[in-house]
Formats: structure tokens, C-alpha cells, sequence
């Protein structure tokens, strides 16, 4: 016992002498390494998990299409990630350990809390980064940073889509009962501002905790026996599907419109084993499959199922998608390591053929990609054609024109411009 | 002090000469981040050992206090104030709400008393939340300035943009919360405390009153995490409210017990192996947690007395080895 | 008048968890003095558990509730034995900090079992009751009156068997029990095996309505921990009381004063009961 002991112990100090000496092995040569920190363990797991599947897939592609060229080098992707749990400190270390140990250039994170601190470190001297921020929220592009790249449509998209969806169903009376968080707390505050300046009412805002909570019937309860038409509901998808059975339960009849967190054919396969009839009159972003052109989604659908034995939602799209078009980035700055060049190279590629890079994307303003945010809702148990929201024109000439130039994904194309972003 | 064996002290000059010119021999901007926090979190760590290792009451709040300095120099400096102003209240600021929360909460004992400050931190961690007026709700306060630059002579300016600046401001922090401890722990207040730790009840009947002295001790430990916490909110830019949850505690707590609880270089110890161990384990990726959680059991089961503990008993063991070898030989 | 009688169901439902699981929390504190954060997660395995019988055995619902209910009792025991009886004589503090390795081990054991994606266990009861107004979910029902009926058992048990009642004297004290030739050890085993069992029968209940995910004990292992020092440590009584209690507590001050601020309540309302009575509702004098 006590030799096992004294072993244990010498074994932990030479464990931790050999991580602080080790000066780390630096990426082979012509591979380029992609750093990833986020929750892959805690509540938020599968999101994280979800965020990582899109980009392991784009490379995989990328490396068995022979990689790409750049300046007369054939180079290959190499994916490193780090789990974060969502703790700032983690996240930064991270950071750190991917840029200066991996060498990684360009870096993947996925939630609002550790993007800003990461966005304090990403303009250092000597270890600046691109940080590729997959958040809606819109407060990444009031930071202004250089070296960041938002890459899903900020959510006030989805908010506008919302809005004129059920100002045109005739709909008043709201309640929200949407997650507690920095994401769920700017959905509330923005779509209470627009609703109520359309014209409409909020009867009662009961917002709850999604990743903790699994009841929300004190919450329920109180939003219903304010007898609203609809709902604004959602968080993470399996628990909004929670929320909607726990409504339909309470004897609610009304619609719900989800915020884009929530996934619409995730909550009907593994909410309700693929019962579209349970998820009737329910509102929310666009399922991956009417998100690009059918012939080019429906594979992958197939393909995520298979490898990662769950349902494809926008993380994964989009990720893939953002790795698909930063070799392409790449290859048009001529450089794997100038993040500017690399960043600047986002504006010559877009908008790309979809058969590379499969989502449509459009272009990119400042730190923000463009796509267009796609809604649609399930009615007599059958997803509807989807609404696609263009919200970075001002005037309609040239939201025709951007629509004439946009991939068809099948999609009614409205106008919402959004304030702050539409030019 | 002066009782030690001289080896001690060139080994701790050594070591504090090896500190200071760490910027010089550090590896990469990765090492130095680690460093850096692992040196913060040293600081509220001491600041936690102050409370439970020395005085004996388990203060599961200090993480709250930890984020409410940070929040405070986040607000702060948010509202145009200097950092170097900030930073003194963050402290003082922790140490007052910790007072009221005192008054309240050592009317318990024990297990009582951990779980009321358990409580106590869950509140405090639901109105940074909630109360999104003041604390900017679940996306924090984002975007603060670093520090105001220092003007030195001959050097130019002290920017605090730059890692070895961060490392420095910390680390002079650190010798000092270790200097101040080490001079309340030999004190009459030091041996109050501990007095407290060993036996409440004979304290009191010698003349010690615990309700008081408690308080001090909180006081002070609060005082010490806020400031951690105040630093902590510069050098991440971004205070959110995971700097004042649960989880803060529980790793301050950690890096106390297996550092070694009830000695200075304990905590320091702590809170630089524990953060090293958790990134050397990022190559087991899923498995890293499973394989920290069973460390965790194991290591507490076969040193309770945490890493410094464990050497000072493996120190001894080498000590009484030698002397039973010279014996022999003296024999033969 | 409605709103107000569905928080109250909802109340007394989520009392009747709270309750069953803090009453095998109290048990463990009681008697071991040591403080099991990882009861919560223990609970969260026993969802994994059930799910597991009825998704990739077939077994029917009430089968893998006691399927379930002895494999997490022998998971219990097993945690005593390896985590907990090395440290007996140690600081309590060491105890916590083993807990907290234990329910990081958990948790992630969980996830490298089960996947992070939440999961769910068919409805073996789906039918909908409306009475008086209110809506009543079968399974809810079910909840209520199987924690019920658990509770009268344990009672029975407790109070009735030889057994029972030797677990309760060392729950109430200690060393008054070793002195009287009471086995510690064996004792100990067997209130794990009991605190976990019940552990599990609170999960299989709440699974089929709510979402198993790796981190759902946590938040109710810190609940079912608040509960016990409320009712006061090692009070049986007090733990199903103050299960109640907060059941309604949260319910009500949900339903009715802010939902954001609805675990602040509960918390708030264990803050008071200790600064009036120090060693909680049915605490013995000394803390």
C-alpha cells in the first residue's frame, strides 16, 4: 500500500514536470490545424458535440478531395478540439494552448460567454487568431473585432420573420416562456420590442431555465391562464419539446413560434418519434433538409445520421459549411496563416456554389457572414415551404436584386430589413 | 521564521527569484496563461484557506464573493472609473456584503453553516442572472478596458495589454496577500483563529469571542476573494455569470484540500497542480473528466493532507530512513 | 382559482420528488455524518438505468423500476465502500471533496455511456385527467401516489422491523449505537443500498415526463441537500416535510411572484428557517 503510495505520487509529479516541459508538438508540415473549444462535456454538451460533428465532416470531405492548394502547396485539415464547459478561463486556455501549441490559426467557439473574453485575447501580438464565433447573438458585432467571423445570422432575423408571421395570422396575445440566458434574455427583450411595436401584446413573460428545469408547468400555468394565442417558447430542443408536450398537456391550442436554438425536426424525431402530428402549428427555424438545394441535403442528412447516430440540425450544416468555405478562403488569400488575407478572402468566394460548400451562403459584412434565415412551420403534419428572411438590403431593388443572385432552395423569399445591418 | 532550516529559506528565495524573471523562460503565451490564472487563483485560494484552513468554517460562498469583485471592477470600469480605483472597492464591497451575510449565517454551525453559505452563494449567483440592469444578465459585462496604464521612470509606460504586465500585477498581489497571512496567521488573531478551528467551545471559555472573531476571519477572506475577483475581471475583459458560480467555489475548494488545507504554500500549490493536471488531461478528450473524477477520490483518500502534506510526510519518512541508515552504519 | 389549484398539483408533485429523494439523503447524512453531494447524481443514474432495461432490454416499465431499483442500491453500496468508509475519521470536508469526484465521475460516466444528447423513456401511463379545472397527467398522478406510498413503506420499515430501527438509532446517534454493540459498517451498506434504491424509484417515476441528460441530478442533488438541513440532519420527518415544502414553495412563487427568481425562494426560505432555528425544523440541539 504505501510503495503503490509513493508510486502514485511520483507518477502525478512526473506527469504534470512533463506537460510544463513539454514544449508541444507543432502540426506536421502542410497541415493545417483547426482549433475547437467549447462545451463538449455539462449541460450543454450536444451542442458543443453537434458544433464539432459539422466541422469533422467538411474536413473529412475537404482532406479526400486532396486537401486544397495555396501558393503551390498541397495542404490537408487537421481538427483539434478542447472542451471549455463554458468556463471563460478554460476557454482561454484553450485558445492559447490551440494557437501557440497546435498552431492552429483559425479558431472555432460556439457560445456568447466565451467569445468575449476570447475576442480580449485574439488581437494579441504574435498570437492573434480568427476567431469563428457561432452565436446569434448580436452582440459579437458590436464588439467590432477585427479577427472575428460571426457565422450564423444574427437571431433579430428570425425575430422580424416571427413578427410578420403572426401579425399575418391575425394573432395578438403572446406569452413567452422561453430559456433562461444570455441568448434566451436577448430573444425575450428583442422580440417584446418588436411585438409590441407591431401592434401586438405580451401577456405574460415566464421565462425558465432549459438546461436545468425538466418541469415547466409552474411556468406553463401561469402563461396560459393569461390565455395567449401563441407562444414564444424555446432553448435546447429537447427540452423545448418538453415545453410543447407539457402545453399541449395543459390544454393549449394555440401556435408556438420557437426561437432558432430550438430545432423543428429535431423535437419531431426525438421529442415525439417522428410524430409530425404532435408538433402541429409549431413555428421555428427551417429544418436542415429545406436549407439547401434537396439533392445536395438530403445525403447529408443521411450521412450525419449514420456517422453520428443523431439528427443533422443547422450546427452542423452551417459548421460544415464555414469550414467548407475557409479552405476555399484560404486558397483564394493565398495564405493558411494571414488571418486578414484569409478573412478577406470570405468576400471573393461568396457566394459560393452549393455543391462545395452547401449552404447559401451569400456574402459577408464586416464580422458577419450572410444567409438568409429560413423559417417554416409544421401544419396537418407536414413541414410547410419554408420563409426566407433577407435582412441585409435596405431597399427592395436591391433585395430583388440579392434574391436574383441567391441560391433556390425552394424558399418564399421575404424582405425584413434589419435595423443596424440592412444597407 | 527564524526556527526554519535554512535550506527552507534559500529554497523559497529560489523560488521567488525563479518567479520573478518567469516572463524571461516562459515557453509560449499558453504556459503564461496558465500561470497567470493558476497565480489569481492562488490568491482567492489563500483567501479561502484564511476562513476554512485556519479558522475551520466551510465557507462555500467564496466563490460568490469571488464574482462580486469581479463584477465590481466590471461595473466599475464600465462606468468610466480607474481600475486602480476599482480594484480596493471590489474588495471592500465583497468583505461588506459578506458581513451582512455573516451576521446571518454564523448563527450555524458545522454542516449548517456550509450549506447556508451554499445558499447563500446560489442567490448571489441568481441575481447576477437575473438582475440585468445592474449585471448585464446571462452575457455579463463584456468589453472592459484593461488597466490604466502605469507611468514608470525610465521604462516608459506599464501597458496591461501585454501578458508579463498581467503576470506581474498578479503576482505582486499574490506576495502580498502571503506576506499580510503569514504575518494575522503568528499573530494573537492567527492563534484565535485556529483556536476557534480546534475546539469552538473551549475558545469561548478561555476568553476568545467566536462570534467576533469568525466575523474578522470572514471578513478578511471575503476581502481577498473580491480582489481576486476584481483582477480576474480585467485580465478576462468579460465577467459573466460564471464567475460567481457554484463551480468557482467547488475548484477553489480543491485546489485548497489537495493542494493542503492549513498551510500558506498549500494553496498556492493547489491552485497551480490542479489546473495543470485537468490540461495535461485534455488528451484523454471524453475520457478526462471520468479519469479526473476517480483522481479526485483516490487522491483525497491516499493524502488527506493534500499535496503539501503528502511531501512533508514523504520528507519525514526520507529523514527517519537516513537517520535509522546512519545509526547502522555507526553500528557496523 | 384554477391557476392556483394546478400550481398546487404541480407543488405537491414535485414535493413528492423532493421528499423521496431527500428522505434517502438524510438517511446517508445522517448516519455516516458525511455530506453525499453526489446523491443527485446517484438519482440521475438510476433514470440511465431504467432507460436502459426498457430500451435495449424490452423489459415492461414497472419490471425495470425494480430492476432499477437493485442495481443503483448495489451502485450505492459499492460508493460506500469505495469512496466514502476510507474516509471515515477524515474532516467532513474531505468527504464533500470526494463526493464532488464522485459526481464529476458520474456525470461523465454518463455521457461516455449514454451520449449528451437528452433522451427519453416512453409514457407508460399517458392519459389526461381534468378535475375541478385542472389538468392531471396519469403519470403525475402516479408520482404523487407512488411517493406516497413509498414513504409509508420506508416508515413502516423504519419504525416496524429490527432493522429499520437500528439504521434509525445510528441516524440519531452515532456513538450511542456503537456502544451498543450496533455492527457501523453493516449499517452503513445497508442505508446506502436503501438511500440509492429510493434514489432510483424517483427517477424511474420522473423519467417518462421529463428528459434524462448526463447533468440532471445536479440541480436536484443541491435541492435534496438544502432539504435535509431545513428538515434537519437525519430527520426523516423533517426531510419529507421540508420535500413538500419546497415543492410548494417553488411552485407558488413561480406560478405567482417571478420565475426568474423561482429557485431563489427555495433557497431564501432555508436561509430563514436557520437564522430562526439553527439546526432546522426537527434538528437536534447541537449542530
Amino acid at each position: 500500500m504505501r510503495n503503490l503510495k509513493h508510486l502514485l505520487f511520483t507518477l502525478i509529479i512526473g506527469l504534470l514536470v512533463l506537460g510544463l516541459f513539454c514544449p508541444g508538438v507543432y502540426a506536421k508540415k502542410n497541415v493545417v490545424t483547426i482549433g475547437f473549444t467549447g462545451p463538449l462535456s455539462g449541460p450543454a454538451a450536444q451542442y458543443g458535440q453537434d458544433n464539432v460533428a459539422g466541422l469533422e465532416m467538411a474536413i473529412q470531405d475537404i482532406n479526400s478531395a486532396g486537401g486544397i492548394t495555396v501558393d503551390g502547396k498541397k495542404y490537408t485539415f487537421k481538427l483539434k478540439t478542447y472542451d471549455d464547459h463554458i468556463d471563460p478561463t478554460a476557454a482561454v486556455n484553450n485558445a492559447r494552448r490551440l494557437r501557440s501549441r497546435d498552431g492552429a490559426r483559425v479558431i472555432f467557439n460556439p457560445v456568447f460567454n466565451t467569445l468575449a473574453p476570447l475576442m480580449q485575447v485574439n488581437q494579441q501580438r504574435g498570437s492573434e487568431f480568427l476567431l469563428m464565433a457561432y452565436t446569434s447573438a448580436p452582440e459579437v458585432d458590436e464588439m467590432k473585432n477585427p479577427n472575428t467571423i460571426g457565422v450564423p445570422p444574427p437571431f433579430s432575423v428570425y425575430v422580424g420573420a416571427y413578427v410578420k408571421y403572426a401579425m399575418d395570422k391575425g394573432w395578438k396575445k403572446c406569452a413567452m416562456v422561453v430559456t433562461l440566458g444570455a441568448y434566451g434574455d436577448g430573444w425575450r427583450k428583442e422580440f417584446k420590442e418588436a411585438w409590441i411595436k407591431a401592434g401586438g401584446e405580451i401577456t405574460a413573460d415566464q421565462p425558465a431555465n432549459y438546461y436545468t428545469e425538466t418541469d415547466f408547468s409552474a411556468q406553463l400555468s401561469a402563461a396560459l391562464a393569461t390565455k395567449p394565442e401563441f407562444m414564444l417558447i424555446g432553448g435546447p430542443s429537447a427540452t423545448t419539446a418538453l415545453v410543447i408536450e407539457q402545453a399541449r398537456n395543459l390544454g393549449f391550442k394555440g401556435g408556438f413560434v420557437m426561437v432558432d436554438q430550438a430545432k423543428i425536426n429535431y423535437i419531431a424525431e426525438v421529442g415525439f418519434s417522428g410524430d409530425l402530428n404532435k408538433v402541429n402549428n409549431v413555428m421555428g427555424v427551417c429544418r436542415p433538409l429545406d436549407t439547401a438545394p434537396k439533392e445536395l441535403m438530403a445525403p447529408f442528412v443521411e450521412r450525419y445520421k449514420r456517422d453520428y447516430g443523431r439528427v443533422a440540425t443547422s450546427e452542423n450544416t452551417l459548421n460544415y459549411s464555414a469550414m467548407k468555405m475557409i479552405a476555399a478562403a484560404m486558397e483564394a488569400a493565398g495564405s493558411v496563416e494571414d488571418i486578414q488575407a484569409i478573412k478577406a478572402g470570405f468576400s471573393k468566394i461568396l457566394p459560393m456554389d452549393p455543391k462545395v460548400n452547401l449552404m447559401p451562403y451569400f456574402g459577408i459584412q464586416d464580422s458577419r457572414l450572410i444567409i438568409a434565415g429560413s423559417v417554416q412551420k409544421v401544419e396537418n403534419g407536414q413541414y410547410t415551404q419554408p420563409m426566407a428572411t433577407v435582412w441585409w438590403t435596405k431597399t427592395k431593388a436591391d433585395f430583388e436584386k440579392a434574391v436574383s443572385k441567391m441560391t433556390d432552395i425552394g424558399a418564399v423569399n421575404v424582405h425584413v430589413p434589419l435595423e443596424g445591418y440592412a444597407r | 521564521m527564524f526556527t526554519k532550516p535554512i535550506h527552507t529559506k534559500l529554497f523559497f528565495l529560489a523560488l521567488l527569484i525563479a518567479a520573478l524573471f518567469l516572463p524571461l523562460y516562459v515557453p509560449d503565451a499558453y504556459m503564461f496563461q496558465i500561470v497567470i490564472t493558476s497565480v489569481l487563483f492562488a490568491i482567492a485560494t489563500l483567501g479561502m484557506n484564511l476562513i476554512l484552513g485556519y479558522t475551520g468554517q466551510a465557507s462555500l460562498a467564496h466563490g460568490a464573493f469571488f464574482g462580486i469583485g469581479a463584477y465590481v471592477v466590471a461595473i466599475m470600469t464600465k462606468a468610466g472609473v480607474s481600475f486602480w480605483i476599482a480594484l480596493p472597492v471590489s474588495g471592500v464591497v465583497a468583505a461588506v456584503i459578506g458581513f451582512v451575510i455573516g451576521l446571518l449565517a454564523f448563527r450555524t454551525k458545522g454542516h449548517f453553516f456550509a450549506i447556508v453559505t451554499l445558499c447563500f452563494g446560489v442567490i448571489l449567483f441568481q441575481v447576477a442572472e437575473n438582475w440585468i440592469e445592474l449585471t448585464g444578465g446571462q452575457n455579463g459585462i463584456f468589453g472592459l478596458d484593461r488597466p490604466t496604464p502605469i507611468p514608470l521612470p525610465f521604462l516608459g509606460t506599464l501597458e496591461f495589454y501585454s501578458q508579463p504586465a498581467q503576470y506581474y500585477m498578479v503576482l505582486v498581489v499574490l506576495l502580498l496577500t502571503l506576506f499580510a497571512l503569514h504575518r494575522i496567521i503568528y499573530s494573537i488573531f492567527g492563534l484565535s483563529f485556529m483556536a476557534i478551528r480546534n475546539n469552538e467551545e473551549l475558545a469561548d471559555a478561555v476568553g476568545v469571542n467566536t462570534f467576533v472573531t469568525k466575523m474578522i476571519s470572514f471578513a478578511m477572506a471575503n476581502f481577498i476573494a473580491g480582489i481576486a475577483g476584481g483582477i480576474y475581471a480585467t485580465i478576462m475583459g468579460a465577467v459573466s455569470p460564471s464567475a460567481i458560480s457554484i463551480m468557482i467555489t467547488f475548484n477553489f475548494l480543491i485546489f485548497l484540500i489537495l493542494g493542503g488545507m492549513a498551510t500558506l504554500p498549500g494553496a498556492v500549490v493547489g491552485a497551480f497542480v490542479i489546473p495543470i493536471i485537468m490540461e495535461v488531461l485534455q488528451f484523454m478528450e471524453d475520457y478526462r473528466m471520468l479519469f479526473f473524477g476517480a483522481l479526485l477520490v483516490v487522491v483525497i483518500i491516499w493524502f488527506p493532507m493534500g499535496f503539501v502534506g503528502g511531501l512533508k510526510a514523504i520528507n519525514q519518512k526520507i529523514i527517519a530512513w537516513r537517520q535509522s541508515k546512519t545509526s547502522e552504519d555507526s553500528n557496523a | 382559482m384554477e391557476l392556483f389549484l394546478q400550481q398546487l398539483f404541480n407543488g405537491v408533485m414535485f414535493g413528492s420528488t423532493y421528499a423521496i429523494v431527500a428522505l434517502g439523503l438524510t438517511l446517508v447524512m445522517g448516519i455516516l455524518n458525511i455530506p453525499n453531494f453526489a446523491h443527485g447524481h446517484l438519482y440521475m443514474l438510476g433514470g440511465y438505468i431504467t432507460y436502459f432495461f426498457i430500451n435495449n432490454l424490452g423489459i415492461g416499465y414497472w419490471g425495470s423500476l425494480l430492476l432499477s431499483l437493485v442495481v443503483l442500491g448495489f451502485a450505492g453500496v459499492l460508493l460506500e465502500r469505495i469512496v466514502f468508509r476510507p474516509l471515515n475519521g477524515q474532516p467532513h470536508i474531505n468527504a464533500f471533496i470526494a463526493a464532488i469526484g464522485a459526481l464529476i465521475f458520474l456525470e461523465s460516466l454518463a455521457l461516455v455511456v449514454w451520449g449528451p444528447q437528452g433522451m427519453r423513456i416512453p409514457n407508460p401511463h399517458p392519459q389526461i385527467f381534468q378535475v375541478l379545472g385542472i389538468t392531471m397527467e396519469a403519470q403525475r398522478l402516479l408520482v404523487i401516489v407512488g411517493a406516497a406510498v413509498l414513504i409509508i413503506l420506508l416508515h413502516l420499515f423504519l419504525k416496524k422491523t429490527t432493522t429499520g430501527t437500528t439504521i434509525e438509532a445510528v441516524a440519531q446517534n452515532r456513538e450511542g449505537a456503537m456502544l451498543t454493540g450496533i455492527n457501523v459498517n453493516r449499517v452503513s451498506s445497508m442505508t446506502f443500498f436503501i438511500s440509492s434504491a429510493t434514489a432510483a424509484v424517483a427517477a424511474s417515476f420522473l423519467s417518462p415526463i421529463f428528459i434524462l441528460s448526463p447533468a440532471m441530478g445536479a440541480v436536484l442533488g443541491m435541492k435534496a441537500f438544502i432539504i435535509v438541513i431545513l428538515g434537519g440532519l437525519g430527520s426523516v420527518p423533517g426531510a419529507i416535510i421540508g420535500g413538500y415544502f419546497l415543492g410548494l414553495i417553488e411552485a407558488l412563487g413561480g406560478g405567482y411572484i417571478s420565475a426568474e427568481y423561482k429557485d431563489v425562494f427555495a433557497f431564501g426560505a432555508l436561509i430563514l428557517v436557520l437564522a430562526v432555528k439553527p439546526t432546522g425544523l426537527f434538528g437536534k440541539q447541537e449542530g
